[in-house]
């Protein structure tokens, strides 16, 4: 097989869709010159065995597909296999996504490894964890067993889906457990995931379903993740008791990114950790979760000395095409001076504490508005600004974008950034509200 | 009676004298025609009068009396047209004839007393080259200050950059207007219109400065709109003065297309910016401006009061987002793809 140097999903799944609309890859043949002569190398118990596994769960697995409108051409595609009899499968929920948010503009079909096409339809979906259970008509393959023991980190893994449109794929890695301090639940999977295979089933070396191929980095190399297996059998269990519904699930996705937002603000209840620079205390990582990164420049020929920390929970979820959502991140911009006069630090620390409203398109939320204000914190007044917007599908959810700056000193001062998406109104402002309460002067 | 003088003159479209005719009268001899025609007395050059049109004749008192000889068109007095008049009095002594409009003085006349008049301004605030001066000192202090605010480096260069841009800027303002006022009037009035310009802006400059810095020390909300309404009104102030000194509108006439304009323009544009900033969600107009803290007068509130505050924020973004139209929904599209 040739050896294609593909990109991946970027960090947060996005790709499946964005790859897929790319043209469909023809399939050269294997360049003859170069006959494998790395596979000799290779021990042959590992090829037999990545053999034997996809002969195994050739059956269970299809290639799912998305069709706009009538056209007979497709819209995008990823991987699904068999969970449980009479034709039940599981797939991402950014596989089915848009049409699962446009049951009237898209339909989906499968189509089997053997070429047998037949249309599908929705059963249940998982937001959260990036799953959907779908019903095939007309096709009912043997379920493949998922696995409830997590994976042990080093254990030999497999990867099967549809990648980039170019027929059946199985590739091998290692599985190196859970992601640890994710919000998501992932695992991560050494191997290669590709554009295509998301919603492919990840085995282990016994041929059981360890996890559901997700996402992987792009430009990185063989960063992938899984949703582990357990998430899987919990939305299979949910959609036993449901039936397609000829509503569609925006309830269901709104209801989703609710408790997601709950979840989220829910492991940041515990108390407010500070850290301290330049005699200010302001907000660090709050969460296990929390990834945070300090930089600054070394250079003391500038005539302002900044230090900028960074964090973000990394907690956003794919809702439907242009639209992330539930996401977190805070950052704090300190500057200190022995060069610049009173007016120009002023003047630079207005510039930091600009805002602007990251992504966001006007067919899901509306216009900010904003609330301005000086105020007395701990030890320093600072000046507050808090500006929200309301989403207009997902109902009672908001964006929120908040700056603060301080007040206090000529020399030295902050400019802290924190940026909230897709959470609910009063519990949005009650975090805001403690996360600006807890930043402290202390010379 | 020594032989005595009358003034005809000859009015152009805008109330400015053209040319002047005397015509000497005697004891005897006590009327002159007006008309298109060499043989009248006053030639007028008009497809409109008559080629003997009218006479005009000047009572020993004084009065001047009009009598039509028989025109088409008649003779128009203070707006009002008169067919065959006969000895019709004007008390101002103006009368139009077809097109052109005519001013008969006679020694009668009253004139208003002489005007003084100073070498030197009575004031600073009524010399031109004054007002000009100061004000473009003051516009220049303010485009150095605010890019000296924002480059430490390489300052000299953003400084000179910028005074050029905004000399450039004046100077082609201050041409339009003095071009005008040259077809308009037969003069230039470079320095008033600068004075104007540079004046206003000055003004404007700073009382935008001083807003904003008050909004700083007292703690006070920011009004968002606040330079464009300032701007909308400096704008009017200035289209006011500049018409006044270029044209020959009236005071009231220039002031009704100094308020029109500003609030067309103003409110066309306001309409656009609110349009655009529905269109971008992610737009933020608010924004924190920071000044030295020890200018600070007024204390900071509380954390309680400003979240009670924020709070209000629901019914507002609620009402946004329902205003945007549903229609609306799939115009930007490829903004969504990344």
């Amino acid at each position: 097989m040739i050896t294609r140097q593909k990109i991946f999903f970027p960090a947060l799944i996005t790709a499946a869709l964005t790859l897929f609309a790319l043209p469909v890859q023809p399939q050269t043949p294997a360049a003859p010159a170069t006959p494998n002569v790395a596979a000799q190398a290779v021990p042959p118990a590992t090829s037999e065995n990545a053999r034997d596994v996809l002969a195994r769960v050739r059956p269970a697995v299809i290639q799912i597909k998305g069709f706009f409108g009538t056209n007979t051409a497709q819209a995008f595609h990823g991987t699904g296999f068999a969970v449980a009899a009479g034709g039940v499968f599981m797939t991402n929920y950014h596989v089915v996504a848009q049409q699962v948010q446009f049951p009237d503009k898209y339909r989906l079909e499968y189509r089997t490894t053997d070429g047998k096409t037949g249309p599908i339809a929705v059963l249940a979906v998982d937001v959260r964890h990036d799953l959907a259970v779908v019903r095939a008509t007309g096709y009912t393959p043997p379920p493949l067993k998922l696995e409830d023991v997590p994976p042990v980190k080093g254990e030999r893994a497999y990867a099967i889906g549809f990648p980039l449109d170019v027929g059946l794929t199985i590739t091998e890695g290692v599985s190196n457990g859970r992601v640890e301090d994710s919000f998501d639940p992932r695992i991560h999977y050494s191997g290669a995931i590709n554009g295509g295979m998301s919603g492919g089933p990840a085995l282990n070396a016994a041929g059981d379903v360890i996890g559901v191929n997700v996402s992987g980095y792009r430009f990185e190399q063989l960063v992938s993740f899984l949703v582990p297996a357990e998430h899987a059998q919990t939305l299979l269990d949910r959609a036993g008791k449901s039936t397609p519904r000829a509503g569609g699930f925006k309830n269901d996705v709104t209801a989703q990114m609710r408790a997601h937002a709950s979840a989220l603000l829910d492991g940041l209840k515990g108390e407010m950790l500070t850290q301290p620079t330049a005699g200010y205390r302001l907000p660090a990582k709050l969460a296990p979760f929390i990834d945070c990164n300090a930089a600054g420049d070394p250079s003391p020929q500038q005539p302002a000395q900044l230090v900028q920390i960074s964090c973000a929970a990394k907690a956003g979820l794919y809702v439907q095409q242009g639209l992330y959502s539930g996401d977190l991140k805070y950052s704090h911009f300190v500057l200190t001076t022995d060069k610049l006069d009173a007016w120009r630090f002023a003047h630079r620390l207005s510039q930091m504490a600009t805002a602007t409203g990251a992504y966001g398109s006007r067919r899901h939320v509306g216009p900010f508005s904003c609330e301005n204000r000086n105020v007395r914190l701990k030890g320093f007044d600072a000046s507050v600004m808090t500006c929200v917007r309301g989403y207009r599908k997902l109902e009672g959810l908001y964006d929120f974008t908040v700056r603060v700056s301080s007040l206090n000193s000529s020399k030295r001062g902050f400019a802290s950034h924190l940026d909230m998406y897709g959470l609910e109104f009063d519990a949005g402002m009650a975090f805001i509200k403690r996360y600006v309460a807890t930043m402290e002067y202390t010379p | 009676m020594s032989a005595e003088t009358v003034l005809i003159e000859i009015l152009g479209s805008h109330g400015r004298v053209q040319t002047r005719e005397r015509v000497p009268l005697t004891a005897e001899q006590r009327t002159f025609t007006i008309g298109r025609s060499v043989a009248a007395d006053v030639t007028l050059d008009d497809a409109h009068a008559a080629a003997l049109h009218a006479t005009v004749e000047i009572t020993p008192d004084g009065k001047i009396l009009a009598t039509d000889l028989g025109s088409v068109n008649g003779i128009v007095i203070a707006g009002k047209r008169h067919q065959q008049a006969q000895g019709l009095e004007l008390p101002d002594g103006t009368l139009q004839i077809g097109r052109t409009h005519l001013k008969i003085r006679t020694t009668h006349e009253n004139l208003a007393a002489e005007k003084p008049h100073a070498l030197q301004p009575s004031s600073l605030l009524g010399d031109p080259a004054w007002i000009a001066g100061a004000g473009a000192l003051a516009c220049g202090m303010q485009l150095a200050y605010s890019s000296w605010l924002g480059a430490p480096r390489d300052l000299a260069i953003v400084v000179v950059t910028t005074l050029i841009s905004g000399v450039l800027a004046t100077g082609a303002w201050v041409a339009f207007w003095a071009m005008l006022t040259r077809v308009m009037q037969g003069e230039w009035r470079w320095l008033r219109h600068a004075a104007i310009f540079l004046g206003i802006a000055a003004i404007f400059v700073a009382i935008e400065a001083l807003l904003e810095l008050g909004w700083f020390v007292f703690s006070l909300p920011q009004w968002s709109t606040r330079t464009a309404w300032l701007g909308a009104i400096a704008f009017a102030c200035a289209l006011y003065l500049h018409l006044m000194h270029a044209s020959n509108l009236t005071a009231r006439r220039a002031a009704l297309i100094a308020c029109i304009l500003p609030a067309l323009s103003g409110g066309v544009g306001h309409w656009l910016q609110a349009r655009n900033q529905m269109r971008d969600v992610n737009h933020i107009a608010a924004s924190l401006r920071i000044y030295p803290p020890s200018l600070r007068l007024r204390a900071a509130g509380t954390t309680e009061d400003y979240f009670h505050s924020t709070a209000a924020l629901r019914d507002a973004v609620d009402k946004a987002r329902k205003a945007i139209r549903a229609d609306d929904d799939d115009e930007d599209e490829s903004a969504d793809d990344e």
